[in-house]
Formats: structure tokens, sequence, C-alpha cells
């Protein structure tokens, strides 16, 4: 019995079922599948209705965005690396600068307000994540009122985003040395409706989820990873904290001043999808905690980019009356700057995991390597591990669990 | 707007590794591919339990040509009560690959979450790595040609890139021994002040004789 | 319908119009979500956009029940005999809408990876422009299929393409 993924006699990968014999079945699951929450193929050989092996095959995604990257400018690198983990784009474009912002030297210089705004953008987006996550592990349960609850809370964040940066995903709204514009007016007001809404609607979306026994019978003690396990495959993110490793980069290695907030790193031990749903469910809590406390701090006006104007443009006021800052926007636009050689690892606490950047610079106005560190990846790959003995219709339980994004894991 | 064919802006560094400025985000070793296996079995050993990343750098000019980096991560220890979480901390290893001996050994075997790793970096850049259960194209279909990160390799791939765009940007369309158009700036002024006293209904003062005073 | 006879002229053109606007109502689009334009998909079938009131009451997974793909999102090489597959599985008469910069035109990715524009493999109806578009825009796309489908061309009671 063999399972070959080689292109078939019409030029496609997709393998359908080959052989069938004594109840033993290879299916293949995707790329193109309500539920597998983006393109991905799950090879899966089953005996009846349990599964044996299972080979995730990903690549149907691949954008080349790492080669794309080392052939745009350092600011332009980041229109197309915010396209990656597509679900939270404000998390990789602060990741990636973050990253710039250090090997440039800068990183000491960046203003309160910018930190501040950046710590706001990346916990929204946080909730913005985990209301995608939400709403689809729901439908794939067939929970839809769930779904649309959590996307019209996740309208208000986008209206936000749209706001502040003109566009909903993919704004492009952290530059290098801070950020693109200062919080526009009637911003804050709009953030305070989606605090204040943002309660009710979690209650809501507890009361027809968690204690639901439907859910519960399907989540329950599906897919377990035990935390050695999870750190053998380099699981991050709630999967991992699922498991009673307390591991988050907000706490390990601060950034944009995260150690000046309070809130919980939340964990569980058992281990099952669905003690990685009520880690998500906690983590947007404690992310609407930390906007709070950042919430009081927006208050008072500040500079909003750094005024060194070699890196950062200057105000566009301001050009039209100062030859320099003429001079500097011009070389920013056409040539942009140029970073100084070196190599550096940065990371932060995206919604799905450690997300890290290992950026290399030859000192040319270009990157020249952006790896990425792809949460998603990684923890996609425990599927191999987990799937074994469960149920063909606990694949898409465990899949949802695990939350890949296939923009980052295929990249 | 940059691009591959674009030389780079100014002097840059073959080997950025070594010149890098004082950043402490991790503490780096590095190793050949022979005494790759035994520094990070030590480092597994001293606690350095979970292999963040195996991502891998081509460095064109440099010898060798190839990096590798193995991203570690030492966790927090665990305590019985909280607040007495240690301190996390980071390694790179970075493996140095010639270009003409492009095979490493695999540590599938010591985190099992290596496996796709490498085989995207063997995809990617063509470099194979020894012992492990099942090396093949991740990214790229399986019967592409190539790897497309090397740094040799066209960004718009073989095929394309024998239509470059935009054709516009690197040549001129007027075919050579075309006449001077003779339009001038002074010309063009000209022409403007004209068009604007059109639309405001009297007849333009010539701005070249602006000093006659004459009425046309 | 060279029939000659009027009556059954007007018979089979009411029928097809019929049969046109029936189709028109109840565009049912295939769950073709790749990229970040299939969760701006999403959206329009979530309560602010809402893309059931034009009739796309649900999204069918399988091809064979499908009448319209959305090809939300980029194309990668390796996904693209899939592409491929799942229009020709479809059945006629089918539409195809390519949302978003990528699938029109490989969008930010001008390089080896991605299809540049969808419809170098498959005929493409409507074209959105954006990076994601808005679900207005695909609400606006789903509109002009509507449109074409009641003015003429593919559909009606002879449902070949």
């Amino acid at each position: 019995m063999t399972v070959t993924n080689a292109p078939d006699a019409t030029g496609g990968y997709a393998v359908d079922v080959i052989e069938r014999g004594e109840g033993h079945m290879v299916l293949s699951m995707g790329p193109q599948h309500p539920s597998t929450h983006g393109v991905l193929q799950v090879i899966t050989e089953i005996e009846g209705e349990i599964v044996t092996k299972a080979s995730p095959e990903i690549g149907y995604l691949h954008t080349g965005i790492e080669k794309s990257a080392e052939n745009l400018f350092w600011s332009q690198a980041s229109t197309v690396i915010e396209r990656m983990d597509y679900l939270s784009p404000l998390t990789n474009a602060l990741c990636y600068y973050l990253a710039v912002e250090k090997l440039l030297g800068i990183d000491d210089q960046i203003p309160p307000r910018a930190n501040q705004i950046r710590v706001l953008l990346s916990e929204l987006s946080r909730i913005a994540s985990h209301c995608v996550w939400l709403g689809t592990g729901g439908i794939d349960l067939g929970a839809l009122t769930g779904f649309f609850y959590c996307f019209d809370l996740r309208e208000r964040i986008l209206d936000l985003f749209e706001m502040s940066g003109g566009a909903r995903m993919h704004p492009n709204y952290i530059r290098v040395g801070g950020l693109g514009q200062d919080l526009p007016e009637g911003f804050l007001a709009k953030l305070d409706g989606v605090i204040d809404m943002y309660e009710p609607r979690m209650r809501d979306v507890r009361r027809l989820l968690q204690k639901n026994p439907i859910l519960q019978d399907r989540m329950i003690d599906v897919g377990i990873i035990s935390a050695d396990e999870a750190v053998a495959w380099s699981l991050t993110g709630p999967t991992l904290r699922a498991t009673g490793i307390q591991y988050d980069v907000r706490r390990a290695f601060p950034y944009s001043g995260y150690d000046q907030y309070e809130f919980d790193v939340i964990t569980r031990t058992e281990g099952d999808a669905y003690a990685r749903f009520l880690v998500r469910l906690d983590e947007m809590d404690e992310a609407m905690r930390i906007i709070r406390q950042v919430r009081k701090q927006l208050d008072t006006p500040g500079a909003w980019q750094i005024p060194d104007t070699k890196f950062a443009p200057p105000p566009k006021e301001t050009i039209a009356l100062s030859m320099e800052a003429l001079i500097h926007h011009f070389k920013l636009v056409s040539e942009s700057f140029r970073v100084p050689p070196g190599d550096i690892y940065q990371a932060v606490e995206g919604p799905r995991g450690e997300l890290g950047y290992y950026v290399v610079s030859n000192g040319d106005n270009r990157p020249w390597r952006v790896r990425t560190r792809p949460p998603s990846l990684y923890n996609l790959q425990v599927l191999k591990k987990i799937a074994i003995g469960e149920l063909i219709a606990d694949m898409v339980v465990m899949i949802g669990s695990l939350d890949p994004v296939f923009g980052e894991v295929d990249r | 707007m940059p691009s591959s064919q674009a030389p780079p802006a100014g002097a840059t560094a073959v080997d950025p590794t070594a010149v890098r400025p004082d950043i402490a985000d991790a503490r780096i070793l590095r190793v050949t591919p022979a005494a790759l296996r035994a520094a990070l079995e030590d480092l597994k050993r001293d606690g350095f339990s979970m292999l963040l990343d195996v991502g891998g750098v081509d460095y064109l000019e440099r010898e060798p040509r190839y990096d590798i980096a193995y991203h570690l991560l030492r966790l927090p220890t665990q305590a019985a009560s909280a607040g007495q979480i240690g301190q996390p901390e980071r390694v790179r290893v970075l493996c140095g690959v010639p270009g003409d001996a492009t095979t490493v050994p695999t540590v599938v075997d010591l985190w099992p979450s290596a496996d796709w790793a490498e085989r995207e970096i063997f995809d990617l850049y063509g470099i194979t790595f020894e012992g492990h259960p099942d090396l093949r194209r991740i990214q790229m279909p399986d019967d592409w040609e190539g790897h497309p990160l090397r740094k040799d390799y066209p960004l718009r791939g073989v095929a394309r890139e024998r239509t470059p765009r935009p054709s516009f940007a690197l040549k001129s369309n007027v075919a050579a021994g075309t006449p001077a158009s003779g339009r001038t700036a002074a010309g063009l002024q000209k022409q403007i002040a004209e068009v604007r006293a059109r639309a405001d209904g009297h007849a333009a003062p010539n701005p070249l004789q602006a000093k006659d005073g004459k009425q046309p | 319908m060279a029939l000659g006879n009027s009556g059954a002229d007007f018979l089979l053109t009411t029928v097809d119009s019929v049969a046109r606007w029936a189709q028109a109502s109840s565009v049912w689009p295939l769950t073709m979500g790749l990229a970040c334009c299939a969760i701006e998909m999403m959206t329009a079938t979530a309560p602010e956009y809402d893309i059931a009131r034009l009739g796309s009451e649900v999204f069918r997974a399988s091809p064979r029940q499908a009448d319209l793909m959305i090809v939300s999102g980029r194309v990668a090489r390796k996904m693209a005999p899939i592409v491929k597959r799942l229009y020709d599985q479809m059945a006629d008469p089918k539409w195809v809408i390519s949302m978003g910069a990528c699938a029109s035109s490989g969008g930010v990715f001008d390089n080896y990876a991605i299809v540049q524009g969808v419809d170098t493999i498959i005929p493409v109806d409507v074209y959105v422009p954006g990076c994601p578009p808005t679900p207005d825009g695909l609400l606006y796309a789903v509109n002009l299929i509507q449109q074409q489908i009641k003015r003429g061309g593919r559909g009606g009671i002879l449902a070949r393409a």
C-alpha cells in the first residue's frame, strides 16, 4: 500500500482515495476544505474511523514573501511581511520593526506614546484574531451563532484599524521609529465604545459556547499534548500554555513597554482542545485588561515618532518650509535608510505563539534576509503526533484548536 | 525601485555576523557542520530544551556560503509558587555550510520539530540533512527545479526572468535620430498664460513682453 | 429560438428570464478561500455586510453544488492545478469572481511563487480590486454577477457555458 504525493495525470497534487481494503483507507483532506482553516492538505490513513497516520502537506500558499522582502526597501518590506499572519497583521509589522530598530540602534528612543499605541494595536489584533479563531472553530462544530457574534466584535476593531492606519487589514500603520501618524480625532471615543461592548459580548459568547455540552463533548480529551511533548515539538502560545508551561514572550522578553502593564499569563494543565479553547478565551480577557490600562495612558498627548528624520519621515507640514526636511523626505522615499550590518533575532507574542524574525542586514538599504520563525508552522506540525488514535471527526477539532494561519505556515 | 538587478546602494559587509553591533538578543555560537551535533546535544543537556527555529541564510560572497541558524530557548523554570519563575535565555548556533559541500547532520532525533524546518531549508536552499527520515520539498511543488531562496535564483523565477518588467523603466522609447521638439520652458510658460487668459476671457499678456504695456 | 410561432417564443423567453431570475437570486459560492481575502469573504457573510441577503445563503464546499467560485487570495503555483481542477468540477453555468489584487494580477507578489492573475488559468467574470477589498467590494461584485446573469450570456434555461 503506497501513498504518494506526486502529480497525477491531470497535474493535480490532491491525492484522493487511492486504496481501500480491510477497512483501511487513505483519505486526502484538502487542500480545499471548509474546515482546514486555509489551504492545508492532510493525507490521513484511517482504519474505520480511527486515524492511524496523518501527514499534513503544506506549501499551497507559498508566496515567496521572504524573497520579496529581500528586494524591497526596509520600509517597503513590511508591506509584504504584514501579509504573512493575515489575521493579526500589525503584530508581524511590529516584530519586524522592533528588529530593524534594534539594528539601527534607535530602540531606546521610541517615544512612550508610540509604544503605548503599538501595545494597544497588538492587543486589539490579538482579540480580533481570536474572534476569527472562535467564530470559525465554532462553525467547524456547527455553532453558527458564535461566528456572527465574534465577527461583529471584530468589525468594531477593524473600524479602529481603518481609522488609524487607513485599511481594515494590512494598515501598515507601524513604521520605523514609531507610527505612520498620530491617532485621529474620534479614535479614543470609538475605542471606549469597543471597550464597553467587549464584556457583554464575550459574556454572550461564553454562554453560547463555553458550557455547551456538545462543544465540551467534542473538545474535551481530544488532541492531548503533554508538557514534554509540547517542548519537544516547539509549540508556543496558547497551545503551549494549555499544557502547563508558563512561557509568554511579553513576560519573558518584554518589548514596547509590556513590563509596565499588569496581566496574567493564562495556563491550564489538561493539554486538550478544550484547554486550548479556554486559554484563548481567557487571553482575550487579559488583552482587554491591557487595553484598559493603555487607554488611561493615551489621554496624555505626546510624540508618536522619533524626532530623527534620517529614519522616520518628517511631518508633512515641514516639508514645504524646511530644506532639510525636504531632503530627508526625498532620501527616505527614493532610496530609504541604510541599516548597519548585523543579524538579530527578535520575537513578540503573537496570537498564535512566539512570532520571531531573524533579520540580517549587510549594510544596504534592503534587508539581506528576513527569516520568519512562524508559530503556526510548529503548532501545526504536532498534528502528525496528536492525530494518531483520534477519530476522523476529531481532525477538524484538532486543526481548529491549533489555530494555524497558512500565510504564516507557507510564507 | 529596488530589485535584485539593482546593485547595493553603498559599501556592504560580506559577513554581517562578524561585524554585528553589540545587541544582547541571544548568546551566539559558531560551529562547523562536523561539530554541530555535539554542540546542540551539549546545549540541550544544559537546559535549552526548546528548538525555536532552524533557518537558512545565503551569504553569496562569503566562504562558507550558507549559514544555518538554530535558535534555542531555555524556558523559565517552573516553581511551586508564582513569582519564582527563572530567567529564560536564548542561544543562536550558527553553522557555516560551504557552497560546494552542502550537507549537514539532522537534528530530528533531538527535536522532532526540526522535521519541517529542515525540509524547508532543503527545498529553498538545497542543503541536504543527513539522516532526515523524509527529505523532500515542502513549499514548492515536487517537480520544481532550483532552490528559490538562493541569492543567485532570480526573484521572478527562471521562466519569467526572460521578460523583465517594467521595460519602460529600463529603456527610452524615443527612437534614435528623432530631432529635438523645439519646445522650451519659456515657450511652455507662454502657452500656459495663453490658455489661462482664454479661460478668463481676455487676451493674454505675453510674459516675455510684460514691460511693454501695449494692449494687443 | 427559430420556431416561427411567436407564442412559443414568448413562452420560452419568459421561461428563460424566470430561470435567469432564479439563478441570479441564488448564486451559491464555492469556499475557495486562500489567504487574507478569504477573511474578508468570511466577513461578507457576517452580520455587518451579510451576503445572504443577496441570495448567497450558503457557501458550498463541494464544487458540484456551487455556482460561483470566488478566488479570494493569492494563488500559489502549487495551488494552481487544484484551482483549475475545482473549476472544471463545477457544473455549468458557473461564474468566477477574482477577488483582490493577488487573484486579479499577482498583486504585491511579482515573484516565482505566485500565479500572476488567476485569469491565466480560468476565465474570470468580475475582478475586484483591493488588498484586501472591503466586503462592500465583494458584495458589489456579486451584484455585477447577478446583472450579468440577468442580462444575457451564460445562464437561463439553456445552461451550457
